[in-house]
């Protein structure tokens, strides 16, 4: 019998699957599910990647695994301090292949607001702002991004305000995975306990599933991986993320 | 004011150090959310009673939260707020800038660096890679340039960001002042160098010798430093590295409604345990 997602699995197994052998990739701040991902990517698959973050690790290897993604633990074990100037200029010059970064809400090009819910000068709720997004979406080579919550709230026809532009490369949700195809988010695969009709029906705008499919279960490593990294389940106890 | 700062010991008293910002000045702050950042003086700024200060950092959150909860602010600039963690959004933060009464700059993370390093560099404006497409640079009145070397690229160009003080949380100090920060030093580098004059505190004093051995340890030379404080686990609620971790527990009832959780939170501050068995 093939192993099952649980909603936590699935974001963080799939952000994973964005990884690639050798790449440069980065885990920022107010990133939990994408420091989860990297860390376990190191754990699941017989290659490697080069792994950096917002503590300055590079391939660290830390004690424990931090409820902060930018805890200093982060930097345990690496050789060098590979700090947020230096990670900056490295995507804006090119060089960074894949970047998580945050997002709010999202449209169907993959634009994103982490700024504003309502007019940015009378803001109904204010969000925590440009960050990482605006410099590293139109430079990273990829970009990708995850929501704990699947709605029309989160994914709209028309962003509030557009904190960042260049679109991201993929996107996880409790119930989806989209990657950008033509232009625009394009879906890839659906948990196999959702239905398309259901993604269809909670995502604000149209999209192109051509090819998707149910998402292929996880294999027996990213689960013991997982699991090194959230051995009591606080992680995914403390994300609360539901499949509705 | 003078280029450089030369006294044989500019240790002080972190009320001494605090009572060097006046009403109305912009203040960087060091660290990234709950991490090293100089929080027993932002406190301390609180105690005093300041006013009207100008915050100006790339991550901030407890920092920036508690200065707009204590009515200190009336601006800032900042490229991503939040408590992080399991606590999300910052609350009084959140509160101030949506009800007008703290101004926002909003920054990507990127650009208030390219900010202060036009400052630091001497020059009007620095490029800033990215950008494109982000409605950011129009609701700041960023300027953009087309390359004068033909490559017909453009660039987003930023204006100097100097700030009055950087205010920076380091692991040590010698008696001169200089500073060595353990781990990463987020953005501490680029803000000692934009703003008009440093103030550390620190955990601890070392000699001078223990500096002299490994000086490419030094973040920033003596000669840059305006004064100092020696205040151990003055980062607190937040992390120092390698000396503590952030004290979870802390700032959850540092997040509880209300005056009096404030002014519990600012007992228990070290620096006022301290204060009170002295």
């Amino acid at each position: 019998m093939p192993e099952s997602w649980s909603p936590f699995s699935y974001i963080v197994i799939n952000l994973a699957r964005f990884i690639r052998p050798n790449e440069i990739t980065f885990s920022g701040v107010n990133s939990t599910f994408p420091m989860l991902a990297c860390l376990l990517a190191k754990r699941a698959y017989d290659w490697d990647f080069i792994y950096i973050n917002v503590a300055g690790g590079v391939d660290p290897q830390p004690s424990h695994i931090p409820l902060s993604s930018s805890d200093p633990v982060l930097a345990e074990g690496s050789a060098s301090i590979f700090a947020n100037e230096d990670f900056y200029d490295l995507c804006t010059r090119g060089r960074m292949d894949l970047s998580f970064l945050g997002a709010a809400q999202i449209d169907a090009q993959g634009n994103a607001n982490n700024s504003v819910i309502g007019d940015w000068h009378r803001p109904k709720v204010r969000l925590p702002g440009g960050g990482g997004g605006a410099v590293m979406m139109p430079t990273a080579r990829r970009a990708c991004t995850w929501r704990t919550e699947h709605s029309r709230r989160t994914f709209v026809e028309k962003l509030d305000f557009c904190t960042s532009a260049g679109g991201f490369h993929g996107v996880v949700t409790p119930i989806a995975v989209f990657v950008k195809r033509d232009g625009r988010l394009a879906l890839q695969s659906w948990h196999p306990e959702s239905r398309l009709e259901e993604v269809r029906e909670r995502t604000g705008f149209s999209f192109d599933a051509t090819g998707a499919r149910p998402t292929e279960p996880p294999t027996s490593g990213e689960l013991r991986a997982l699991a090194q990294l959230d051995p009591d389940g606080r992680f995914e106890r403390d994300a609360a993320v539901r499949l509705r | 004011m003078r280029s450089g700062f030369k006294a044989a010991n500019k240790r002080v008293s972190l009320k001494v150090l605090a009572s060097m910002i006046p009403d109305g000045a912009s203040i960087a702050l060091g660290g990234s959310f709950l991490h090293r950042g100089p929080f027993a003086l932002v406190r301390e700024l609180i105690r005093q009673g300041k006013r009207n200060l100008e915050l100006i950092k790339q991550s901030p959150g407890y920092d920036i939260d508690i200065l707009c909860r204590a009515g200190v602010l009336s601006r800032a600039r900042a490229g991503i707020v939040a408590m992080e963690g399991n606590f999300g959004l910052a609350p009084w933060y959140r509160k101030a800038i949506e009800s007008g009464q703290v101004e926002l700059e909003e920054h990507a993370c990127a650009s208030l660096t390219a900010g202060l390093r036009a400052a630091a560099f001497g020059v009007p404006f620095q490029p800033c890679g990215g950008l494109h497409g982000s409605a950011l640079p129009e609701l700041n009145g960023w300027k953009r340039l087309d390359d004068p070397y033909g490559s017909g690229e453009s660039v987003w160009v930023i204006p100097p960001i100097r700030p009055d003080f950087a205010i920076l949380h380091a692991n040590e100090v010698d008696a001169a002042g200089n500073v060595r920060i353990a781990g990463t030093y987020h953005w501490d580098r680029i803000m000692s160098r934009a703003a008009g004059s440093v103030l550390v505190v620190a955990e601890r004093m070392v000699d001078g010798e223990v500096f002299r051995q490994a000086p490419e340890a030094t973040v920033v030379p003596y000669f840059m430093v305006q004064a100092m404080a020696i205040v151990p686990r003055g980062a607190w609620p937040g992390s120092c590295w390698p000396d503590y971790a952030v004290d979870y527990p802390a700032v959850e009832r540092y997040l509880e409604p209300g005056d009096d959780a404030l002014a519990q939170h600012l007992a228990e501050a070290p620096e006022a345990q301290e204060a009170a068995h002295a």
